[in-house]
């Protein structure tokens, strides 16, 4: 999965409307954005759904990548932006439902995990803030660096090292990890 | 650590792309479909006050002076409906402009 090979599908995309080459796209990368997407709602259909509207914005968007960062770095950043967009709208229904006095649906906000089987990183994951979350996965699970996530989270690169920081530091803390234990 | 506990298998495609692509196709019909259609319904709706525009306007024909028209009709005959043409002509070009926009 080269960077070179992502842009010269890009590149076809923009240039022809290539379906066939964003479909490429979407089959070298749905598994990165699904997986970001599952472990930030903790919900496997929620996220598969927000990973095609993603997909969807990307389609739209796909003329403003630039191609200076990494294509799955850009397509993370639209991934996050989508599940933002979602919560915006599901906390906008849930004051809805809080109205009319449905308090017990509306509370949707919490990370939770469908299965019955809680796994240790859903309960690491449980302790993050959202916006921690997503920079955790998006260094340890997707690999980015410290740059990409700044780009993909519009935040400094500076905050998000103190956010990945204050993020191990509450994992050892509500774990009682060692420090050697954890990279 | 940390790496080792957020790794997770890759998740295996199983149509999602092709989803995904029926998706895209279908948004690029829509987006081909919605101007001819948009025209077409706006072209429906406006027949009626067009008409009545285009009455209105060979009405504002006859307004012209009349030595004007026959000096111009001396050359050109159909002077009238070149002008008549004309602002017709002007009155689509605003209208597709608005619609473009």
């Amino acid at each position: 999965m080269t960077t070179s090979e992502d842009h010269q599908l890009v590149a076809r995309v923009v240039s022809g409307q290539d379906v066939d080459a964003f479909g490429e796209l979407i089959r070298r990368h749905q598994s990165h954005v699904r997986n970001f997407l599952r472990k930030l709602t903790g919900d496997y259909a929620l996220a598969d759904d927000l990973a095609q509207d993603c997909f969807m914005h990307a389609w739209k968007k796909l003329q403003t990548y630039s191609g200076s960062g990494s294509f799955i770095g850009w397509l993370l950043k639209v991934a996050y932006t989508t599940f933002l967009q979602s919560r915006r709208k599901s906390k906008r229904y849930a004051e809805i439902l809080q109205e009319v006095g449905h308090a017990k649906e509306a509370d949707s906000s919490a990370y939770t995990n469908p299965s019955d089987e809680v796994g240790d990183l859903d309960r690491f994951l449980a302790v993050l803030s959202e916006e921690e979350r997503a920079v955790m996965v998006m260094s340890y699970a997707c690999g980015l660096s410290h740059r990409e996530i700044s780009e993909a989270t519009e935040m400094p690169v500076g905050t998000v090292k103190s956010v990945i920081f204050r993020g191990k530091e509450k994992i050892r803390d509500s774990f009682d990890i060692k420090d050697y234990q954890h990279g | 650590m940390l790496e080792s506990m957020f790794a997770s298998e890759p998740i295996a495609d199983n149509g999602f792309s092709v989803q995904v692509v029926r998706k895209v196709r279908r948004h690029i019909w829509l987006r081909r479909l919605t101007l001819p259609v948009a025209t077409l319904v706006g072209l429906l709706v406006a027949f009626k006050p067009m008409t009545e525009l285009v009455m209105v306007i060979a009405g504002l024909v006859q307004v012209i002076p009349q030595d004007i028209v026959d000096t111009n009709a001396f050359v050109i005959p159909q002077f009238p409906m070149i002008v008549l043409g004309a602002m017709l002509l002007a009155a689509c070009m605003l209208g597709v402009r608005m619609l473009e926009e």
